[in-house]
């Protein structure tokens, strides 16, 4: 049994990105109540513009991670006013909507392949040189450590805004009622850009995090999966919940991996979230 | 003129497909992105049947056509109570799925190797080796498609399934059970398609699981959305127009190692451009 210190590390590392690629997912979905699969797109621009500044650019790794993030915020914040906006305008049906977002998917994905190749790229530059921690058999890295922190940050962080802040109360009311929170003076355009610019930086955040602990290849459809499948289970609408779903997902898919083989980690990860779509389908945290 | 065979012959097998999707997002209103996943258990079972079991194509494609409509059936119903969203998710995780059965089952598909030798056809004594003669039998197979789909929306089904598209719940009010009729419309789509994976793979005399991706999938929707929602006679134009448009893409000469990724720019602007200017698609009669 000496594997099992480091299927559960695995599972906490997992865990943590799958947190932080469902934080931002939620944040988009339950305020504009759109299935925005983009979002997986959002993620690997968020990851490829570091590789780009860091690796190839050679900026210090801090400036970098930060352009990364506000990168990502803008291309979710841009794609939002460019198509999303003139479709809601429009009154455009969710299945237009998703349609429309499939393709900003496709696109987005398809060209950071032209860009940056379909090959297996790592964001760290000297992977020998890390600082490795051992618990019992187990060996969890400092870049994993920081990645864990940064999900739980990035939760209170989201929880603080969206509870006490102005901005937070004007986005539950446009998640409640877009039109009442319009007849009350809410400038809901503005706050849904704002909620797209944050929604999109945290899926950044969660693809930088798959590109240092994983690699980067241009394939947006398995964080995108993974966020919505950690959303769901978590509950939408709840932050908590999202992290709560992060490492539920984590744990399915790990064990199922280790007793069937890494292929069908995502097979299980569908599993559970068809169960939880048929069964309890507002989550284990509803709002 | 080898090479306008070639064309003719993707574009038939390729309309098989876009008409069987009409079928579901068209006419019913259900949004699917897994047309690839059942052309591949198509494919691989017509495969598999005509290479291990020695069944003649027609028998084998018929066949593993009843497989992926069974298959369709359960996961149909597991479906069922998925609302909008989450039903076209649910497919997308679908072909994901069937995808890395394909690519991992290796005793039986041999995986990334894929399976080559599949012969060309002999349908009833006639031998369909040569291109030209199977290009008249993908036609064939097309227009009876095609003739199936006007059949099936002039009859009282069909009359349902616009129905279901329109308004489900007052159509469920009048009395109609409308799961069975969206379930069966999704089992007739996958076995459509699942015919028109083996002709492919009876054409190509070679499969392997890279061909039946949720990209490969999304490359019929998006025929589907450009050709026009609610009309098969759209989503054969769609498909000239797209497979053509491929082919187009491999003459300006792009690099081969970005000419699929190329192609997916290309279709992933048809569905945002079409949706934001067009969503009623070229030819379509009914605006999502």
């Amino acid at each position: 049994m000496d594997a099992v210190p480091q299927i559960v590390l695995n599972i906490v590392i997992a865990g943590g990105i799958y947190s932080l690629a469902a934080l931002g997912f939620n944040v988009l979905y339950s305020t504009t109540r759109f299935f925005d699969l983009g979002y997986g797109a959002y993620a690997l621009v968020g990851g490829y513009a570091v590789l780009c500044l860091y690796k190839w650019v050679g900026i210090n790794l801090e400036l970098s991670l930060l352009l990364g993030v506000l990168i990502a915020g803008l291309t979710g914040f841009l794609t939002e006013k460019i198509v999303y906006r003139a479709l809601r305008a429009r009154r455009a049906s969710n299945t237009v909507l998703l349609i429309a977002s499939l393709g900003v998917f496709t696109l987005g994905q398809a060209a950071l392949a032209i860009f940056f190749s379909s090959q297996f790229q790592s964001l760290s530059r000297d992977i020998a040189s890390q600082r490795l921690f051992s618990i019992e058999s187990g060996v969890i890295t400092a870049t994993q450590l920081l990645i864990l922190t940064a999900a739980f940050a990035v939760m209170g962080i989201l929880v603080v805004v969206w509870r006490y802040t102005k901005f937070g109360r004007a986005v539950r009311a446009i998640a409640d009622d877009e039109e009442v929170a319009q007849t009350v003076g809410i400038d809901s355009e503005r706050v849904i850009g704002a909620v797209y610019f944050i929604g999109a930086a945290v899926g950044g955040i969660a693809g930088i995090a798959v590109g240092f602990d994983m690699g980067l290849q241009p394939l947006g459809m398995t964080i995108l999966l993974e966020a919505v499948i950690a959303a769901v289970v978590g509950g939408i609408g709840n932050m908590y919940g999202s992290v709560l779903g992060g490492f539920l997902l984590a744990l399915v898919e790990n064990i199922g991996a280790w007793q069937f083989g890494g292929e069908w980690k995502f097979a299980f990860a569908f599993a559970v979230l068809i169960l939880f779509l048929l069964y309890r389908p507002q989550g284990i945290l509803p709002k | 003129m080898d090479y306008a065979v070639h064309i003719l012959t993707m574009i038939a097998i390729t309309g098989i497909a876009a008409v069987s999707l009409n079928l579901l997002i068209g006419e019913t209103g259900l949004v699917s992105v897994a047309q690839a996943a059942f052309a591949g258990i198509g494919a691989y079972g017509m495969t598999l049947l005509m290479l291990h079991a020695g069944i003649p194509f027609l028998a084998a494609a018929l066949f593993s056509a009843l497989i992926a409509g069974a298959i369709a059936l359960i996961i149909g119903a597991i479906f069922l109570s998925l609302r909008e969203v989450y039903y076209v998710f649910g497919t997308v995780g679908l072909n994901m799925i069937v995808w890395a059965i394909l690519l991992n089952w290796d005793s039986l598909t041999r995986g990334p190797l894929g399976i080559p030798g599949i012969t060309r056809p002999e349908v009833l004594g006639i031998s369909f080796a040569d291109n030209t003669a199977f290009l008249i039998l993908c036609a064939v197979v097309l227009l009876a498609v095609f003739a199936a789909h006007y059949a099936i929306m002039k009859s009282n089904f069909g009359r349902v399934l616009h129905a279901v598209r329109e308004d489900e719940e007052a159509i469920a009010v009048l009395g109609y059970k409308t799961e069975v009729y969206k379930i069966v419309i999704f089992v007739i789509s996958a076995a459509l398609v699942a015919f028109s994976g083996s002709l492919y793979a009876t054409y190509l005399s070679y499969i392997n699981p890279s061909a039946f991706t949720v990209n490969d999938s999304i490359f019929i929707l998006a025929i589907v959305i450009l050709g026009g929602l609610g009309s098969a006679y759209g989503a054969i134009v769609g498909t000239c127009m797209l497979v053509g448009a491929f082919e187009a893409l491999r003459f300006i000469g792009f690099p081969a190692s970005i000419a699929g990724d190329m192609r997916q720019v290309f279709y992933g602007l048809i569905l945002i451009l079409f949706m934001l200017y067009l969503p009623r698609g070229l030819f379509g009669k009914f605006r999502i």
